[in-house]
């Protein structure tokens, strides 16, 4: 039984009537009087230069009230392609029109005169000398010239010997390793620990693969939508359906050289993120140049398929996995080179590579990843942005592995997991961690011990780590004389994240739950809050809900004790109201009546307010376990049974929790199975819902959730954050059970049905 | 979506009429599942949109034992799932139907407009093929009748004439000892398009096969019948797994598969083999039980 009365249990969310009855106003139901529509001119080139832009028919269209291009950014800052364009889909204009068909037809009337360029889109391609170029950028080395390289820099740096020889020997081999010269690098990282040549020689088994995941878009249900105001004295209002309206109030006063205190973001109830929705170039800053030129309110919606083609996906990954270990089953070295899909712009995820160590004791590991430029839109965050690709690879060459030296995937892995004060391969020792009573819990709750199959039917298991973020943020609370208690805050609820903030308010409070109320402010009105990305936002302003609480809390007993005639450490909290500890008679005082009396005090009324930027995070396991059938005559694969645990430090609400775990699963598996943004020399061939499969309900069955709760220190309760773990495991759970249905394994994800029938044929099965 | 201008006739001949008179410029609307996607995707840009909503009569399930079953052209893929006769004895035709998107959108979705469409993965039109449908096609100029074989010409094309509607599909009776099984080849679950789509139907005399029909959605430019492979069915007596195998290896010959950004021709006619074994297996053991 819980020491608490309100954390830890399943209330129901404080959105959920709103959500179910329709009351949520999101992005697209905002309307203003004397609205327009804008519409952007989109590159339908993969790669071109643009040899003119020709607003004049479109201008004609009657209903259109504004074009704007790059010219009419004062800052110079790119909003616009001008000169070249790098994907179909680039924004080279946006027009602003009294119906949102007209300005559809007013964008197409726009002329683009283009020259068109050759196109690259597959990573391994853009790395070659051959190869178009996207940017004027140098050439980078790859790992084995990176080695020679630094042995050339320490020989010619040693003065006290002579090394011309070997110095020339190596200068020759340095020149002659061709294919490692890497064009069109959007960046680099690099990590070593150990010394894996030395790891992989003492190995008793080497597994070498290459794995490819493809890019993947959040799919978020609402699109993008932005609705900008700019007024005769220059202040724009802009509603916004962010995942971090702050981020987007700064991100458009940099962008438009706006001050911060001209602008105001009004987030929106918003329909999904998973790290998507940040940025501000997609609509928001358009619609302000739109807003600002014509003087009306303007709204810029993204159609899905427009979210396909310039929204910012997932970045897709080829990674050359190398792991090597000792037949009893210790892992001795790891390597890993991960080409990452950055599309037209220094993208993300890459620094994600070094979770390819997973939370293993792999003494020697090398780790070396490179952004590639390609003809495709740049990327963003997913849910762990990076973490499902290379974890994909990492449990994939660790289930081969296990196989090879007959040894139980879960054993295996719990063999070589590491616990507190153990090192991390290039990192800092371990603090107290749950790794290995997550994936027994999960191994536990599956059947694993005992499983069975009939034919073609597998089981598979992996594991995937995540260690939420921390960032900036500030509440405020008011205590009425109802005795109700209202929240104010800035930050946005996407998982459940208000439900969690009310309730650990109420805790602290000692009120019921359903006595707290929420109110968001847009970001003239609420004191700053970080952005709801990185599975920070319980941490966070859970934490700052506790201090504000607590801060309330001292506000009230020293009230408490002014009324009461006593000192404030004679009194107690609870059930709502202020008793006094020792003394007769007993005497106690309501929360409300405390707050009517504050009205009439000198202090004033009882508002406590709480501030919090960052303390370290504990970092998180997610496993899952789960059961598969395969058709071996179409290659269809059914999920019969699957199983997800996690880590979340403590369930502040459960039921919230389970939801995050069953999504993110869920989100796992489709990328695993179906989910695949596809390319050829004219750009996004599937950019909707037809081609691009996201999965219904009626593709899994329940997934089976599994908390389990090793306190964060530094948590609120100590909470972990829950929002991104569970993903990360899911591409590597899925590969793993189909080999076992039908020993071969699909390296290259999606595992769609025609790959399984390739892959059972080209092993004559 | 482009403006246009929208008519409500309440007769098929006015109907056909104003389809004649702005002849390439105007399309029929039944539930608009296809036409108004297109239509927001400017693939479709018709000026002129004609409901056939308000036309009564073309609504409608009706069965008789002598004369068999009509199918009116405004039917939505919900009835035709959930028909009670059409289940029972026109089997595929209600499977068919069941693999039309989802819930919602099969109470919108008509039979007419699945066939007008003339998508070759039209869900329905392997069940039609196989069930040897007649379709009823009306105009200001009177009433013909079209085999569903004659019907579609290439993807998206048909025989019909301009001015001409759809008003109806009709089926000859199925004996009790018929059976039938429409199976579709898709990666999700619900709410995905064909890769391959397979209807078969036989009926049983004194246990031998006979009248059976396969065919074959997705595998050509248009739904077609896999007649080489009817042809061994009803051939042999009984029907061994080497005759399902033979047959299947027949259909998937006859079928003529493109690749595209969903599967590989290759895949798609290995495909047509097992959907086929399957179907004409099923079709066989329902027209027993
Ligand atoms: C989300 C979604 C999922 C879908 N999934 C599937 C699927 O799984 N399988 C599948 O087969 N289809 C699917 N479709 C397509 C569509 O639902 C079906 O083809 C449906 O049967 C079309 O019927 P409708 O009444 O909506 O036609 P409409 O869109 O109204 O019309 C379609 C075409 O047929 C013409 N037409 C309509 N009625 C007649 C008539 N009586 N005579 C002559 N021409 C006519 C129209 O002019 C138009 O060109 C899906 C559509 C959506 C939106």
């Amino acid at each position: 039984m819980s020491e608490y009365s309100v954390v830890g249990k399943s209330v129901p969310r404080v959105d959920a009537l709103d959500k179910v009855t329709g009351a949520a106003q999101y992005g697209a139901d905002v309307h203003r009087p004397g609205m327009l529509y804008g519409k952007i001119v989109r590159s339908k080139h993969p790669h071109a230069y643009i040899r003119g832009i020709d607003t004049s028919e479109a201008e004609k269209l009657p209903g259109v009230r504004a074009i704007v291009t790059q010219a009419d950014v004062k800052t110079g800052r790119s909003v616009f392609a001008t000169d070249k364009v790098l994907y179909v889909g680039e924004p080279i204009a946006a027009v602003a029109a009294t119906d949102p068909d007209i300005a559809e037809e007013a964008a197409e009337l726009v002329k683009i005169d283009y020259e068109e360029l050759p196109v690259v889109q597959d990573v391994l391609e853009a790395i070659k000398p051959s190869t178009p170029r996207l940017h004027n950028d140098d050439t980078k080395d790859g790992p084995a010239r990176r080695v020679i390289k630094a042995r050339l820099k320490k020989l010619s740096d040693d003065e006290s010997q002579d090394h011309s020889a070997e110095i020339e020997e190596l200068t020759a081999k340095f020149e002659s390793l061709e294919d490692e010269v890497y064009y069109n690098i959007s960046a680099e990282t690099h990590t070593e620990a150990g010394d894996v040549e030395k790891g992989f020689a003492e190995s008793d088994i080497v597994v070498e693969d290459t794995y490819v995941v493809p890019r993947v878009h959040q799919t978020y249900m609402e699109p993008h939508v932005s609705i900008a105001e700019a007024d005769s004295s220059g202040k724009v209002t802009v509603w916004a359906s962010t995942q971090g309206p702050f981020a987007i109030r700064s991100g458009v006063a940099g962008t438009l050289g706006i001050p911060l205190t001209q602008i105001n973001v009004i987030p929106t109830t918003m329909g999904g993120g998973f790290g998507g929705r940040f940025g501000v170039a997609l609509t928001h800053v358009p619609a302000v140049l739109l807003s600002q030129k014509t003087g009306r309110p303007v709204r810029v919606q993204m159609t899905r398929e427009e979210e396909f083609v310039d929204g910012r996906p997932a970045p897709g990954c080829v990674i050359k996995l190398k792991t090597g270990a000792t037949n009893d089953g210790r892992i001795l070295a790891r390597q890993a080179l991960a080409f990452w899909d950055s599309g037209s712009v220094s993208g993300a995820s890459i620094g994600s590579t070094i979770r390819v160590r997973g939370v293993y004791k792999i003494p020697n590991l090398k780790v070396d990843a490179y952004g590639v430029y390609t003809n495709k839109s740049g990327t963003t965050a997913y849910r762990a942005p990076g973490t499902p690709q290379v974890a994909y690879a990492g449990e994939s060459q660790l289930d081969e592995i296990a196989r090879k030296i007959g040894m139980d995937g879960v054993e295996f892995r719990l063999k070589n997991m590491r616990e507190e004060g153990d090192q991390i391969p290039a990192g800092a020792k371990e603090p107290k961690v749950g790794y290995k009573e997550t994936l027994k819990a999960v191994a536990d709750a599956a059947g694993w011990w005992n499983r069975e199959k009939g034919p073609n039917q597998g089981w598979g298991v992996a594991i995937g780590d995540w260690t939420n973020g921390c960032g900036p943020g500030g509440i405020y609370i008011s205590v009425h004389e109802d005795g109700s208690v209202r929240i104010f805050h800035g930050s946005i609820d996407i998982t459940g994240t208000d439900t969690a903030i009310a309730q650990i308010v109420a805790e602290v409070l000692t009120v019921p739950y359903e006595q707290v109320t929420i109110t968001r402010g847009d970001t003239d009105s609420a004191p700053y809050a970080t952005g709801s990305g990185g599975s920070v936002v319980t941490f966070t302003m859970g934490n700052t809900a506790k201090l504000a609480a607590e801060d309330t809390c001292q506000r009230i007993l020293a009230l408490a004790a002014e009324r009461l005639n006593t000192s404030a450490d004679n009194l107690e909290l609870k059930d709502g109201k202020v008793s006094v500890l020792v003394q007769d008679p007993p005497r106690s005082i309501s929360l409300g009546e405390l707050a009517a009396y504050s009205l009439s005090t000198t202090g004033g009324p009882i508002v406590g307010k709480g501030s919090f930027a960052r303390k370290p995070s504990t970092p998180a396991l997610a496993a899952q376990i789960a059961k598969v059938e395969v058709d071996p005559e179409t290659g269809n694969v059914r999920v019969l049974k699957m199983v997800s645990s996690q880590d979340v430090g403590f369930a502040i609400n459960p039921m919230a929790v389970e939801g995050q775990i069953e999504g993110g699963t869920v989100q796992g598996y489709a990328w695993a199975m179906m989910e695949e943004m596809q390319y050829d020399e004219k750009g996004n061939v599937n950019p909707g819902f037809v081609d691009y499969r996201v999965p219904t309900s009626a593709d899994l069955p329940t997934v089976q959730s599994v908390i389990v709760e090793v306190p964060a220190p530094n948590g609120p309760f100590g909470a972990k954050g829950v929002g991104e773990p569970p993903i990360t495991p899911t591409l590597a759970t899925m590969a793993n059970a189909v080999v076992d249905a039908i020993g071969v394994r699909i390296t290259e994800l999606p595992i769609k049905p025609e790959k399984v029938i390739d892959a059972l044929k080209q092993n004559g099965k | 979506m482009r403006n246009f201008e929208f008519f409500e006739p309440t007769t098929v001949e006015e109907a056909s009429s104003l389809l004649a008179q702005y002849n390439g410029k105007a399309r029929l609307l039944a539930g608009g599942t296809d036409l108004i996607i297109g239509m927001k995707a400017r693939t479709e840009m018709p000026e002129y949109v004609i409901s056939l909503e308000n036309i009564p009569g073309l609504d409608g399930i009706t069965y008789d034992e002598g004369s068999g079953l009509r199918v009116g052209a405004m039917t939505k893929m919900r009835a035709l799932e959930t028909d009670a006769i059409i289940r029972d004895r026109y089997t595929a035709l209600a499977e068919g139907a069941a693999e039309v998107g989802s819930i919602q959108i099969r109470h919108l979705a008509t039979l007419g407009g699945n066939i007008g469409h003339a998508s070759p993965a039209a869900d329905a039109a392997a069940a039609l093929l196989v069930l040897d449908a007649q379709v009823q096609i009306g105009s200001a100029d009177g009433q013909r009748t079209v085999p569903i074989d004659a019907l579609f010409t290439g993807p998206g094309t048909t025989v019909l004439e301009p001015g001409e509607i759809i008003t109806a599909f009709e089926f000859p009776p199925r004996p009790a000892n018929s059976g039938s099984q429409y199976l579709k080849q898709k990666i999700r679950e619900v709410m995905d398009l064909a890769f391959v789509g397979v209807a078969s139907a036989v009926t049983l005399n004194d246990g031998a096969v006979e009248n059976t029909r396969i065919g074959l959605a997705a595998v050509a430019p248009t739904p077609i019948r896999a007649t080489e492979a009817e042809g061994i069915i009803n051939r042999y007596h009984p029907v061994t797994k080497e005759i399902l195998e033979q047959a299947a290896e027949a259909a998937s010959a006859q079928s003529r598969p493109i690749s595209d950004l969903r599967c590989s021709a290759e895949y798609r006619r290995q495909i047509v083999g097992v959907l086929t074994r399957r179907t004409v297996q099923t079709a066989i053991n329902r027209a027993q039980s």
